[in-house]
């Protein structure tokens, strides 16, 4: 994983978040919509949580730190942005108070089970973003999803890269909400 | 002989009024509060404490019954929408959130609909049974199913119950094949019925408030009862009946 292109590529979507260009659609939001929004802000918050265990491990300094924390920064940004989305139409996006996010007791034992665990959470997340951004109605929505399943994908080469692998997958699956749900059941608590 | 005549009538007066005295102190002292509380509260409070009077139904009804001037000391509510909706009107004091609660899907033992996700309910042909839209359980359902874009389902409800012992009792009598009811309901009948999970991420906020009711007769002892089921004695009994701890936003 090129850092650099990591931080560049996480900065493009915290400037698309700035401008969320995908709360000024007038059209009635698809249950479709929500559903997907709903699972991204829980998914994203579980990410954010990861990431924060995964530094408080103190398995990784320098730039390996520094990209634990760019991706703390970006599930944030993640969660907030597909939160407006749902406050913008008219629902309660899900909190942090809402979960008891819960991890195997050695998924931060070392710094290769954290990178177990980061792809674990990560990958069936983009899986979902894909499915979504070929299957919501709101052209605008499916920016946004394009957007995220691209800084996911960029995370989870981050994460692997953070035990010297790199993994470049051709085609990364796209799942649908159910597949990705049941992936991430059990840390959702 | 008068003498006589008048010791015995002392005697009778002062038996009389003793019997009186320890009946009005026992009134005091035993009275039982009147207790409204939703219908999916209804174990655990009897097993909790089985000294009051209860008045067990779906919040919205007991709600509306307080309206009405119902002789109400306490009411618990499933959903602070109804609590509040009274606290506003000033007819109870300040509601509290003491538990929390999950929804899940029951199916029949038998499971005839061959349901084994909650996303088979729009795969498959179901006879769904839910509960009415005013119903706090039947309001968490519709909020279930929307989050997980499902609500297209509720074109498979063949019945609205009016509170969730309703919706139980259907599904585990074999009345319709599936049924969204609280985690504790189906735990009550769970030799009848089989339990399939609603992800956490499309889970509601399924909070329960508790208040007083402002023409309570017996106020400090209402609240006294709020106060003891608040603590760890009462957390206890609630967890142990699988409710949930009171929400980190409420604790």
């Amino acid at each position: 994983m090129n850092r650099r292109r990591f931080l560049v590529s996480t900065a493009g979507v915290t400037a698309a978040a700035v401008a969320a260009p995908w709360l000024a659609t007038a059209r009635a939001t698809t249950d479709d919509e929500l559903a997907y929004a709903n699972f991204g802000v829980s998914a994203e918050l579980l990410a954010q949580d990861f990431y924060a265990r995964a530094i408080e491990a103190r398995k990784f300094g320098g730039r390996q730190l520094q990209t634990l924390r760019r991706g703390r920064t970006a599930a944030a940004q993640h969660a907030k942005a597909l939160g407006d989305l749902l406050v913008g139409a008219g629902q309660v996006a899900p909190s942090r108070d809402d979960f008891e996010f819960a991890f195997a007791a050695n998924a931060f034992a070392s710094g290769a089970a954290i990178v177990t665990t980061g792809v674990a959470v990560l990958r069936p997340l983009l899986g979902a973003y894909q499915t979504a951004s070929a299957s919501v109605v709101e052209p605008s929505y499916r920016v946004l999803y394009a957007s995220l399943a691209v800084s996911l994908g960029e995370q989870i080469g981050g994460c692997a890269a953070l035990s010297g692998r790199i993994d470049a997958e051709p085609f990364p699956a796209a799942v649908d909400l159910e597949a990705a749900s049941a992936a991430l059941e059990g840390y959702l608590g | 002989m008068r003498n006589r005549t008048a010791i015995g009538l002392v005697a009778f007066v002062l038996a009389a009024a003793s019997v009186l005295a320890t009946g009005a102190s026992a009134r005091t002292q035993a009275d039982p509060l009147t207790i409204y509380a939703a219908a999916s509260l209804t174990e655990v409070f009897k097993t909790y404490d089985r000294t009051q009077r209860y008045s067990f139904g779906a919040s919205n009804t007991l709600e509306t019954q307080i309206r009405n001037g119902a002789p109400a000391d306490v009411f618990a509510s499933a959903a602070p929408l109804n609590t509040q909706r009274l606290y506003t009107a000033g007819l109870v004091d300040k509601p509290v959130t003491f538990t929390s609660n999950r929804l899940v899907l029951i199916v029949p033992r038998s499971n005839p609909a061959g349901l084994q996700s909650i996303y088979d309910l729009r795969r498959k042909p179901v006879k769904l049974v839910v509960a009415g839209v005013a119903v706090p359980v039947g309001a968490y359902t519709r909020t279930v199913l929307r989050k997980m874009g499902l609500a297209t389902v509720l074109s498979k409800v063949v019945s609205q119950e009016s509170d969730v012992k309703a919706v139980t009792g259907k599904v585990a009598l074999g009345q319709g094949d599936a049924g969204f009811v609280y985690a504790t309901d189906a735990r009550a009948v769970s030799d009848l019925v089989t339990v399939i999970r609603i992800p956490a991420w499309a889970q509601p906020r399924v909070r329960y408030e508790i208040a007083v009711v402002s023409k309570s007769s017996n106020k400090t002892a209402a609240q006294e009862w709020i106060k003891t089921l608040l603590s760890a004695k009462g957390q206890a009994a609630l967890r142990e009946a699988g409710f949930l701890p009171l929400p980190k936003a409420s604790s």
